[in-house]
């Protein structure tokens, strides 16, 4: 009575109608959602700048702004000489243009509208962005699976996820970034055509599958999940004309789109990874056929005839199969498939796989790092979903199952597992929820008349559910602060800017990475040629503009094996090594000074393995870098073969004179602990070009030959 | 430019190959009778002063007079500028040729008076010359010092006769290595080595003069500059200076070693680290490079300027060189001037970039607000224009007019101001904030039209009749509303009344609340609150009459309220059952 002057007050919106306010709800807390995984993801550029991260970013950047400057088939056609010299590489035909197109795609509807922002800024900002579409079709996907209740759990879930955090803060422009939004996208299209059985839904379904298949590789893990759920739901009898028209419209226009990427090409007709999905197409055939068959035929006949085809159908597969294999026709089993279904295989037979650290199976307290209470209530959703059995709950079981195991050989796949969990979650903190609130003794004390109704199923009732209410909400506020702290102390460093905490306690910046390569690009001819161990390559080629030998795009192993070689000889082997590849530069990170601990020299066995996992390296042994105790030392008990290759001389080139710790004698150094074995060398064939302020990249020149007599 | 001698702010003229220059004849009855030359080499640059007074033999007044350039100095030339000794007014300085001396560079200076026959008078020509001391070794290694070579002329290279002149030449420091000891006399003290005097010297008479000494001075010289100032008419002027630079000294031979950098502290030629001036209300300072932001950079403030102190990623050795662009945010009120629709904007043509700099091309464009019409602009020296451009950034929709602007070869005294003129619609000035307003407006139009279309095909009976309802109970929910106001105000004018005891306000206002409710009345037919108000109405005109006593009053009124507030509940039953 008092308000009900007041007008425009609460009052108006208690007056709108459920509906309205139902949607006004959904799309605040949605929004709220979506704006806070863009803004959560922006540690970096208000800590440092707005810069590319990492390694892989730099490549995407470079040839994103190849796409921008010089057009889309020039892109296509490219092939870059700056990169693998002496082989280049044909960039166009060998990655997944998605996330170039993307940007490129912005940047130009930007520019259309004058809207002029740098290409940059629209790669550094395009993970965010996508993380924020993420938000909103986990929603849509997990109210398709359960209702939108569960949905906006979700949603707030995974806009703050660590696990999907770690791909996707600002200036982390990768692949990743855009692919889990694709997964998402098609996985709820694939649930709603599975739900309507409609062609429209499965065309776009298979359209989200093509976007997906043009920004990941990992799209095979989409198109194995599919097909897998779709035999799931023939095995428990649940199939029907509706999965018959999803999968076949999904599996042809889907196929048939991700050929056109030139990367995957004959992939999908071919190689073994994709065969689940053309088995279980073949399948629904026949189980369709089988099923019209049925409805015209008597029971006698039918078994005789279903006996007779299953056997002949067995017989034709398996041979084809065989002939395939024998011909090369279906291409063998890779070695990061193999890694997938056993995790030592990587270990024990591609040195390469095994050197990446994001290749390393995953430990306990990382899914714990990077998922918090979603490993606790991901079998509560679970439950949830077995508790109610539908076509798309099978979906999202069998997704959950197959990605936790991924994400338990692999490090880098929790990015799969991390959308599935925050879906899981949502439905089990929603349901729990909503069991529990119906419980809650809400009337007010002044009205007490209603005790009398309460139910007595079990005790205590009420109390029971405002503990379990609270102990949610305690969950769930821990998990918003874990996250947060996460995504600013582990995920938020750009890599490519180191800064340390001073003794007074501010900031002290190492730039020495930039100062490198801009030294690079502007000191040396522009048709240098600079040999790096691989990982510095996408930066060296995007930062300095040099050409390389080897870069991030591991593809020639034996390319990466010889210069590994040159790394672990001596100099006069190198100096051969290096004439025959026409190095001009020479380029080792060191963090012997700064403490800078992922520097080359703790790399060093990874060069020397692969240098000696090919013919031509067979002469480097990994033993001989030991000593005879079997430990790596760089001190004066070092191996000798260690403490005169060219990657020691290269590290310690005159640090022998140089005070790094107080109380400690000159070469101490600072990563390992120790002082250097071998000081006062001079360098025969390489030249100190350039070494950065901190020392952490230093560059050497290769000098010419010698003049004859001289 | 157009064949006009420019005389523009008092200042000079300098080279400009544009010029349709003059042709002069060397004028005998001029005598240099005393030339005094001052040539200072401490720097990276050749400044040369040179006093000259001017003996008038002849027999008629003379206006102006040549000035030659050295031989071997006139590729050189930056700047040239005259003034009457012990006077700031500038004299007029242009290029000219002499048809006799095809190959020599002249340049003719005006005198403020005639000078007349047997008078003399004392003029003070000032010039600079970049890139005219040779490195010599031409390579060193990271340790040693830094060691060029100043050639020049002994004598004062005039097209007129000299009674009697001297040079001297002073270097960095008194590490002299050599210097030529012809013609004598010549003398050297601490670092100055100087030639004469010599008398009664021709007309272009040479003898070599040769300087061979440490000069650690930055080397330092920016290739390339291109200078954007941005105009906005919301009180701001944003100004971007990508800068290529190079050290032009002494190129590094062989390695460079950080240990030896860090310990030793040589490296004395190299540049690590040089100060640029910017503007005092210089705000929003970022310095960047292609490949993001250089954090080695400190500002301070001070009171007419702000100082930036800028090191470059590396340090800058011989042959070295970088790239990097600084920006800063001006107000524009301290540049740009109107009078009505007429706009001039007032600003540097460059700005400071180190002290003794050295750029050998620059670029300015500056960037107009849309609709920007009529430019005209003004320098202090002649510049080249190219053809204006078009701009298009935020909110745009024909561009920006570009103003592009370049020159050759300046040093710090090019650092002068150059007037744009312009005019500028102030109606103009709402264009954009319109657009952004018009498109939100248009995005709303079409969201609100969207919501309310229908794309299905087929119709839905149930959700339309679902619709009408609901429409309905929002027409009665209204009336619910308006009549819960009305009650409202029949409580405030009882109260009121009660408090002021005014009858005939209490009257009319009930007389119009009354009207107002009976024509709700007919929409809704629940009629009992109404009667509990008219009770309470009487009971309230029985307290003020005192028909009935206090506590009477209390009692009934407490009845009274207690069923009015059941029945309010009721009503917000009955509305929140309908929504």
């Amino acid at each position: 009575m008092k308000s009900s002057s007041a007008g425009w007050g609460p009052q108006w919106l208690l007056k709108m109608s459920p509906d309205k306010q139902d949607t006004l709800l959904k799309m605040l807390v949605l929004s709220i959602a979506a704006i806070l995984s863009f803004s959560t993801r922006l540690f970096s550029v208000l800590r440092f700048e707005s810069v590319i991260h990492e390694f892989d970013p730099y490549f995407n950047y470079r040839t994103t702004r190849y796409l921008t400057e010089e057009g889309f088939y020039s892109f296509h056609n490219w092939f870059d000489d700056r990169a693998w010299y002496p082989l280049g590489r044909i960039i166009g035909g060998t990655i997944y243009p998605g996330l170039m197109v993307t940007s490129a795609v912005f940047y130009h509807a930007l520019w259309f509208f004058n809207i002029t922002i740098d290409i940059r800024n629209v790669c550094v900002f395009l993970a965010p962005m996508f993380s924020s579409f993420t938000t909103l079709v986990t929603y849509w996907f997990t109210k398709e699976l359960k209702d939108a209740g569960a949905g906006l759990v979700a949603a707030a879930m995974i806009a703050i996820v660590p696990g999907y955090i770690s791909r996707s803060v600002a200036g982390s422009y990768d692949n990743e970034g855009i692919a889990i939004f694709c997964m998402l996208l098609t996985y709820a299209l694939w649930i709603k055509s599975v739900k309507t059985g409609s062609l429209f839904w499965s065309c776009l379904c298979a359209l989200a599958y093509f976007y997906m298949v043009s920004s990941w590789g990992g799209y095979v893990f989409l198109i194995n999940l599919i097909p897998l759920h779709v035999l799931a739901l023939m095995l428990t009898g649940r199939f029907s004309h509706r999965i018959y028209v999803a999968y076949s419209a999904v599996y042809c226009i889907g196929t048939i789109l991700s050929m056109q990427i030139s990367f995957v090409g004959f992939q999908p007709v071919q190689s073994s990874e994709h065969m689940a999905a053309l088995g279980v197409f073949g399948l629904c055939q026949m189980h369709a056929f089988i099923d019209y068959v049925r409805s015209k035929l008597s029971v006698e006949q039918f078994n005789i005839l279903f006996r007779s085809i299953v056997l002949m159908g067995a017989v034709v597969s398996l041979s084809v199969a065989a002939i395939g294999t024998a011909t090369g026709k279906i291409s063998p089993w890779t070695g990061r498939f193999y890694s997938l279904l056993d995790p030592s295989y990587a270990k024990n037979n591609i040195p390469i796989i095994a050197s990446v650290s994001e290749h390393q199976p995953t430990t306990w307290s990382s899914f714990y790092f990077d998922l918090q209470m979603l490993t606790i209530m991901f079998p509560a959703g679970l439950y949830f979903c077995f508790n109610r059995l539908t076509d798309a709950n099978i979906f999202i079981i069998m997704y959950g199952v197959t990605s936790i195991y991924f994400a338990g050989v692999m490090v880098r796949l929790m990015l799969v597992l991390a959308p599935v969990m925050c879906i899981l979650s949502g439905i089990g903190v929603s349901s729990t929820l909503n069991t529990y609130m119906k419980n809650l003794d809400v009337s007010r004390k002044d009205k007490k008349t209603s005790k009398k109704n309460v139910d007595h199923t079990y005790p205590f009732k009420n109390e029971v559910a405002t503990g379990v209410v609270f102990l949610v909400t305690a969950f769930l506020i821990t998990y918003t602060f874990h996250c947060t702290w996460v995504t600013s102390e582990a995920y938020s460093s750009p890599s490519i800017v180191l800064s340390a905490r001073a003794g007074d306690g501010g900031r002290i910046i190492f730039d020495d990475f930039r100062e490198a390569y801009y030294w690079l690009r502007h000191n040396t001819p522009e048709d240098a040629k600079v040999m790096s161990w691989w990982d510095y390559g996408y930066q060296i080629t995007a930062m300095a503009n040099r050409t390389i030998l080897v870069d991030n795009n591991t593809w020639n192993n034996t390319h990466i094996s010889r210069v590994g070689q040159a790394m672990a000889s001596t100099e006069d082997k190198a100096y051969e090594i290096m004439r025959e590849l026409d190095v001009n530069y020479v380029l080792v990170i060191f963090g012997g000074l700064t403490g800078y601990s992922s520097d080359d020299i703790n790399k060093f066995l990874w060069m020397v393995r692969i240098g000696g996992s090919t013919d031509r390296g067979a002469h480097i042994k990994e033993a001989d870098y030991y000593t005879p105790q079997g430990e790596f030392r760089i001190d004066k008990e070092g191996s000798p073969t260690l403490l005169n290759c060219l990657m020691y001389k290269m590290c310690y080139y005159r640090f022998g004179e140089v005070y790094t710790e107080g109380g400690k004698p000159t070469g101490y150094d600072r990563v390992r602990n120790a002082e250097i074995g071998n000081k006062n060398f001079d360098l025969d064939v390489l030249e100190e070009a350039y070494t950065t302020e901190h020392w952490l990249v230093r560059i050497y020149k290769v000098k010419d030959l010698d003049n004859r007599g001289a | 430019m157009r064949g006009v001698l420019h005389f523009l702010i008092g200042l000079t003229v300098i080279f400009c190959i544009e010029c349709k220059v003059k042709q002069d004849a060397i004028d005998g009855a001029i005598v240099n009778s005393k030339v005094d030359r001052k040539i200072d080499v401490s720097t990276h640059l050749v400044k040369m002063s040179t006093s000259i007074t001017l003996e008038n033999t002849g027999k008629s007044p003379i206006k102006s007079f040549l000035y030659a350039l050295e031989p071997s100095l006139q590729n050189y030339l930056s700047i040239i500028t005259a003034n009457v000794k012990d006077k700031d007014e500038k004299l007029g300085v242009s290029q000219t040729t002499v048809a006799s001396k095809k190959d020599l560079s002249f340049w003719r200076i005006e005198l403020p008076s005639n000078l007349e026959p047997g008078k003399t008078m004392t003029v003070d020509v000032d010039s600079s010359y970049a890139h005219a001391l040779t490195p010599y070794p031409a390579e060193i290694t990271q340790s040693q010092k830094q060691q060029v070579l100043y050639n020049g002329n002994v004598y004062f290279f005039s097209p007129y006769s000299t009674k009697s002149q001297t040079t001297t030449v002073t270097t960095t420091n008194t590490a002299i290595e050599s210097y030529s000891k012809s013609p004598k006399p010549v003398s050297q003290t601490d670092r100055t080595v100087t030639y004469g005097p010599y008398e009664q010297r021709e007309a272009f008479s040479e003898a070599e003069l040769r300087v061979h000494y440490e000069n650690n001075s930055p080397f330092l010289t920016v290739t390339n500059l291109e200078r954007i100032i941005e105009v906005s008419h919301w009180g701001n002027i944003a100004v971007e200076e990508h800068i290529s630079m190079r050290h032009t000294g002494a190129l590094l031979k062989g390695p460079f070693s950080r240990y030896d950098y860090q310990r030793a502290q040589d490296g004395l030629s190299s540049i690590k680290a040089f100060k640029t001036v910017l503007p005092a209300a210089a705000r929003d300072v970022y310095y960047r490079d292609e490949i993001g932001n250089i954090s080695t950079s400190n500002l301070k403030e001070m009171d007419d300027f702000v100082e930036l102190e800028l090191r470059p990623r590396f340090p800058l050795f011989g042959g070295w060189k970088t790239q990097y662009y600084i920006g800063y945010n001006v107000p524009s009120y301290q540049y740009l001037f109107n009078k009505g629709d007429n706009y001039a904007l007032k600003m540097r043509f460059v700005d400071h970039i180190f002290d003794d700099m050295v750029v050998d091309q620059v670029t300015v464009k500056i960037i107009l607000p849309e609709g920007a019409k009529n430019m005209r602009l003004e320098t202090p020296y002649p510049v080249t224009q190219g053809e204006n451009q078009l701009h298009f950034t935020y909110l745009d929709t024909t561009g920006r007019p570009v103003i592009v602007i370049h020159k050759s070869n300046l040093v710090e005294q090019h650092i002068q101001d150059f007037q744009l003129h312009y005019t500028f619609q102030k109606l103009l000035l709402l264009q954009e904030p319109l657009i952004v307003v018009g498109a939100f407006y248009l995005l709303f139009l079409a969201v609100i039209v969207y919501v309310r279309l229908d794309f299905s095909i087929t119709k839905d009976e149930a959700k339309e009749s679902k619709m009408r309802v609901a429409s309905l109970v929002e027409e009665v929910q209204s009336a619910h509303d308006r009549r819960s106001a009305l009650y409202q105000s029949y409580d405030d004018a009882i109260n009121k009344y009660k408090s002021t005891k005014d009858a005939n306000t209490f009257a009319a206002t009930r007389k119009k609340v009354d009207a107002d409710y009976k024509s709700l009345t007919q929409q809704i037919s629940d009629r009992q609150y109404k009667d509990l108000v008219a009770l309470a109405i009487t009971l309230a005109e029985k307290l003020v009459s005192g028909k009935i006593n206090k506590q009477q009053y209390l009692d009934n009124e407490k009845i009274n309220k207690t069923k009015r507030e059941d029945l309010d509940s009721k009503m917000e039953a009955l509305r929140s059952s309908l929504a």
